[in-house]
This record gives structure tokens, sequence and C-alpha cells, in this order.
């Protein structure tokens, strides 16, 4: 079946399924890239200027009982951000961060994209090729960015990084394909 | 004449409480790892209340989201082949996805309420306090908060499963959400 039983517009199935899963896919990379650059963000402005030691930690009873946690993972929690922080080259956060909101905006791009694709507008899937190749080169910046780094920071990112370039691909060979299916029905 | 989907100001509302709440839950996870605050740490105050001012926001666009529906009822789905468990369970994942937003968003701003920290929503407006700091009440309350999140992700799993099972049958369900 591919046209839609409530209006009787053609939709293909590749546009569907594909519109769906980069809006599910958009959904929680919005989440993702936006936590990201909010941690760069929060991480580079709250660290102690170069040359400073980094203060100790303030472990006040209540608030362990509260959180749940005891002294030395109170402890660890500061060390953990000290460590990321050292593990980081010069400019890393600022340029990572920067990735990250570009990375949000395509991500949320996708959303609407997505919609698009579900609609099948004439502009549907050139858009979705554009903006899954905007998400894949976001990934590979990343990939090229964190590869450069050293054991710390590409333990904490390469794999994730991996995983969605693979996901982005998929979605831009999708996409690709479906506009080429499409344009040889049509002629 | 009944209109085929939901109107536009619906479908906005409803992705961007999409995009909102999932960013809550991923942020909420990387902020609890933050170190505690002091006065040299101060790591958490933005994210916490970057974190209430969004949980505060959805509160309002629920209201409105839900006034939207009601007001511009879309028609039910012309060719629909649901069978009747399955009309039933999406009108239980709604209902459920709603209270819990809800839920949520209440049970955070309640332990909020009992910690020693003030509540300005979007940095602007001081929230006056509701209640004395205070250590038990802020963990109930962050209990029920854990817990009504956990199964606010539970009914959205099954409200997600339900789109994409339409999305492969191509019924034309899903495109009721998606009028851009």
């Amino acid at each position: 079946m591919e046209s839609d039983g409530q209006n009787k517009k053609y939709v293909p199935n590749w546009a569907s399924i594909l519109g769906v899963v980069a809006i599910m896919l958009g959904v929680f990379l919005t989440g993702l890239h936006g936590t990201e650059a909010m941690k760069q963000s929060v991480i580079a402005t709250h660290m102690p200027a170069e040359g400073q030691p980094m203060p100790e930690a303030d472990c006040p009873e209540g608030e362990l009982a509260e959180e749940g946690i005891t002294v030395a993972e109170c402890e660890f929690l500061v060390d953990r951000v000290e460590g990321f922080a050292m593990a980081m080259p010069d400019g890393f956060a600022g340029n990572f961060m920067w990735l990250a909101v570009i990375g949000t905006i395509l991500a949320f791009a996708s959303v609407v994209i997505g919609g698009a694709l579900v609609n099948y507008t004439s502009w549907a899937s050139s858009a979705a090729i554009a903006v899954f190749a905007g998400l894949a080169l976001v990934d590979i910046l990343q990939f090229m960015m964190v590869v450069g780094t050293g054991p710390v920071v590409r333990e904490m990112y390469l794999w994730n990084i991996l995983l969605w370039l693979i996901i982005h691909s998929m979605l831009l060979v999708g996409a690709l394909a479906g506009r080429h299916t499409e344009a040889e029905k049509s002629q | 004449m009944q209109r085929e989907g939901f109107n536009r100001t619906s479908v906005i509302l409803h992705w961007l409480l999409a995009v909102s709440i999932f960013f809550l839950f991923i942020s909420s996870w990387w902020m609890m790892g933050l170190p505690l605050p002091s006065e040299e740490l101060q790591f958490r105050p933005f994210p916490f209340q970057l974190h209430k001012n969004i949980g505060l926001t959805l509160v309002v666009l629920l209201l409105v989201l839900l006034y939207m529906r009601f007001k511009y009822r879309p028609a039910p789905p012309a060719q629909s082949d649901m069978k009747p468990w399955m009309h039933n369970l999406a009108i239980l994942a709604h209902i459920a996805i709603y209270l819990l937003i809800f839920a949520v968003c209440i049970t955070g701003y309640l332990s909020s309420a009992h910690t020693r920290w003030d509540t300005v929503v979007w940095w602007a407006v001081e929230l006056p306090r509701i209640a004395a700091p205070n250590e038990e009440m802020n963990e109930f309350w962050g209990e029920l908060h854990t817990y009504t999140a956990w199964a606010l992700l539970a009914f959205i799993a099954v409200h997600v499963s339900g789109a994409i099972y339409h999305s492969f049958r191509n019924d034309g369900i899903v495109r009721r959400m998606m009028r851009w």
C-alpha cells in the first residue's frame, strides 16, 4: 500500500518509514547534542583559571543522603570533571561545543524534514538529503576532533559518534535511493 | 467540516514537548554527575535552573496543547483498520503521558521547593517560596519525580512504538500529527 488511506494522497512507503525514523532519531539527537553543547559550555565556564588548583569537593552529610552517594563518590565527581577538562586539548571545548550547537539545529531540522517526508511534500527528499548529509558531516568533524585527543576523551565519545555516523549515512543513502526510485517512476 | 489532522499549533507544541522532554531526560542524567555545589564549585546551578525552567514551561505548553486539542478536534481517521485493543492502548498511553508530564513537573517543582535553592524562572521571575528547606520532603518529592519520570518514559516508548507501527503500515495515522 503506497497511498494514504485518509486522504488518498500518494506517499511512498520508503518516505513514510524514513520520515518517522528521522523524526524519532531527530528528537533524541536534539537532546543529545543540546546536552553536549551545555556540557562543554558549563565545564569550560566553571573550571578554575589556568594554573589554579581544582577546589576540594564539598560533601555535607545531608546532601550525600539526598543524592544517594558516599563521600568517596562525592570526591570522585570533582576528580572526574577535572580529569575530563585535563584530557581536552586546547580549543577542543569551544570547537566541540559549536559542532554540538550546529548538530542541535540540524537534529531539530530532521524532525521537521521527517514530517515533510511523511507528508511527501515536493521538497522533502532534497531537504532530507541536505539535512542528513549535514548531520553526517557534523559526525565526521566530531570524529576527526576526538580521534586527535587522548584515551580519556576517545573512550568517552568515539563509539557514540561512530554509531551516529553510521545511522546518518544510512538515512542519507535511504533518502538518495528513495529519490532515485521516484525519479525512475516518473520517467 | 472537521480537519483531517491536528491543527498546526498542536503539531508544533507536540514536537516542542517531545524535544524538550528528551532533552530533560538526557541532560538530567549528565547533570546529576556534576560535583555537589559549593562556593567555589558552581557547575550545577546553570543546568539545574535550566532544567527547572524547561519543566515549568512544559506545564504551560501542555495546557495550551490540551486546550487546542479539545477546541480543534480532528476528524477520526477515515479508513483506520486499528483493532479495538490498539485503539484503547493508544488512548490509555495518551492520557497517561499527559498526566505523567504534569506529575513529573509538579513533583520536580515540589522537590526543588524544599531545597535551599530558589527558583528564578528563566532567570527573570523569582517564584515565591512555598516551603522551608526540608531534606525529608525534598527526598520524598525527588523520588516521586524519578519514578514518575521512568513511568513517563515507558508510556512514551508505547506511544513511539505505535507511531512506528503506523508509519510502516503507511495508513495515514501518523500524518495527523505531522501537518506542517
